[in-house]
């Protein structure tokens, strides 16, 4: 347990792989939403929700 | 002079500490945080930060003679603002603990844009102040990676995103768990007090049953990560948190008190004349409201613009309803606090020293303190003199006291089924304890009740 006390020292091993495997679950996922409006888009005239991160602007 | 204190929950970062002089809170920051520091304040991203409200201010000051024993290691010494009274996040209600958490994910998101990175994630960088929570830690921030995710995401988890998963599916009363685990609550904790079917919800499956399927331990993996990737992960995180909510209007012990009349609404209105006519002429900056319920009083007390009210309710639910009227009338001086007077938060962490216990935290020139007293000697078994010597412990001068008779019909409640408690408890016994700590500057019965309500101040 003593680890816990040094977290934002060290982070501890799994706190990285579980990053990675949320980041491309999420990759897949706003590609497959991406996908699903342009298939959409193509029988009606809405557009697709921005996917665009706004935080450019910040 | 006297000597510089270093703080005592200031001692995890190697990268300086927080120290007081006479009263006076400053910051050491090391030579090993020199570079991150410059990063920061050159990169615009502290001018930015501080211009949206997110981050403390602080001043650089000018030489070195504040600095506490070890100056060797000083690079600089800045005088951040001063805040008001500390609050923790298992202090907080629901949404006090939402808006603490999107608050980090915005500094974070903002931070990275500017190519640093926060490098830890717990509410302790946080406080509220002036109605909004506020990033306190000006050294938690350090030059980003791209190639690296984020470090703090484990404990940003436990901190933050798993109370509020705890209290979404479990019911609110599950604050009280992160006292218990003021570090955070393991994924392996969370993933077993959640309902089965949080296994099929994308964000709890992702964030809390995966997370607890990778031991520490286990092989990693060296791949390449993103910019991109890792703002994807705060844009979900906190789409999350947004949709995260508990059900406020479920009933509680007290959130209907006064909507379902105590007495009677001609009670209410009697004595939030009798109140305004004590508060005429009185002279305070802070205050403490000793079981605030929904924040009646609490809002009287807040139309003096430069006073400070803390808040104060044993029930969660109230609290949060009393933070989201705050934050929606844009009423900056409540400061709404879960606590049980019985019970109040005790001092913890390292020689319990680290976090104050409330009561350390409590003092205020004005305590308030309404229709609570029955509760606690007739309920709680507190001897009426034992109250009247924590009241006066509590307020460095001004106490308003409503005293709730034996007769009254809701003082008959609480003892029906009641064999014993302490006695004498009537109007003259009342006023002689007291009478050893204060002296009765007003005194006066609540129209067409027993009650009575006093403006007393402290010998």
């Amino acid at each position: 347990m003593i680890g816990k006390f040094l977290l934002y020292i060290d982070p501890g091993s799994g706190s990285y792989l579980i990053q990675m495997i949320i980041a491309a679950v999420l990759g897949a996922a706003f590609f497959f939403k991406n996908l699903w409006w342009k298939f959409r888009s193509l029988f009606t005239r809405k557009k697709p929700p921005s996917q665009q991160n706004d935080n450019k602007n910040v | 002079m006297s000597e510089p204190v270093r703080h005592p929950s200031s001692y995890r970062d190697p990268a300086g500490f927080v120290f007081q002089v006479e009263g006076i809170y400053y910051r050491q920051i090391n030579q090993s945080y020199a570079a991150d520091y410059s990063l920061l304040m050159d990169s615009g991203l502290y001018g930015k930060l501080v211009e949206k409200g997110l981050l403390i201010a602080h001043q650089e000051l000018p030489n070195h003679s504040l600095l506490p024993a070890n100056a060797a290691e000083a690079y600089k010494t800045i005088l951040p603002a001063q805040l008001g009274t500390i609050s923790y996040s298992y202090e907080w209600s629901f949404e006090q603990l939402k808006d603490a958490a999107l608050h980090t994910l915005e500094v974070l998101n903002i931070s990275i844009l500017h190519d640093m990175i926060l490098k830890d994630a717990t509410p302790f960088n946080i406080q509220f102040i002036q109605g909004k929570p506020v990033f306190i830690d000006t050294l938690s921030f350090e030059k980003y990676d791209p190639t690296l995710p984020w470090i703090a995401y484990r404990q940003f988890c436990e901190c933050f995103l798993f109370p509020l998963y705890l209290e979404h599916y479990c019911g609110i009363e599950q604050r009280k768990i992160q006292m218990a685990y003021p570090d955070g609550i393991s994924a392996g904790l969370t993933a077993r007090l959640l309902p089965w079917r949080t296994r099929l919800n994308f964000g709890t499956l992702l964030h809390v049953h995966l997370q607890n399927s990778i031991k520490a331990g286990s092989k990693e993996r060296k791949a390449a990560f993103s910019r991109q990737k890792l703002l994807n992960i705060v844009q979900h995180l906190e789409s999350v948190i947004r949709g995260l909510h508990t059900n406020s209007a479920s009933h509680s012990v007290w959130n209907d008190y006064y909507q379902k009349a105590i007495l009677s609404q001609d009670y209410l209105r009697e004595k939030r004349k009798l109140f305004r006519d004590y508060l005429d002429g009185l002279s305070f900056r802070t205050t403490l409201d000793i079981g605030a319920n929904d924040g009646y009083f609490s809002q009287i007390l807040s139309e003096r613009k430069d006073v400070s009210v803390l808040a104060i309710d044993a029930d969660t639910i109230c609290i949060d309803r009393l933070y989201r009227m705050a934050r929606e009338k844009n009423i900056p001086n409540i400061l709404p606090l879960c606590i049980e007077i019985l019970h109040p938060s005790p001092a913890i962490g390292f020689r319990n020293r680290e976090r104050a216990s409330f009561h350390d935290r409590a003092r205020a020139e004005l305590v308030v303190a309404l229709a609570v007293i029955h509760h606690l000697v007739l309920s709680g078994n507190i001897p009426l003199n034992d109250m009247a010597g924590y009241m006066s412990e509590l307020t460095t001068s001004l106490l308003i006291i409503e005293f709730v008779p034996l007769e009254d019909p809701k003082a008959q409640e609480l003892i029906r089924n009641k064999s014993s408690y302490h006695l004498p408890y009537d109007t003259h016994s009342f006023e002689q304890y007291f009478l050893s700590y204060f002296s009765i500057e007003k005194k006066t019965r609540v129209p067409n009740t027993e009650r009575i309500l006093y403006l007393m101040k402290k010998k």
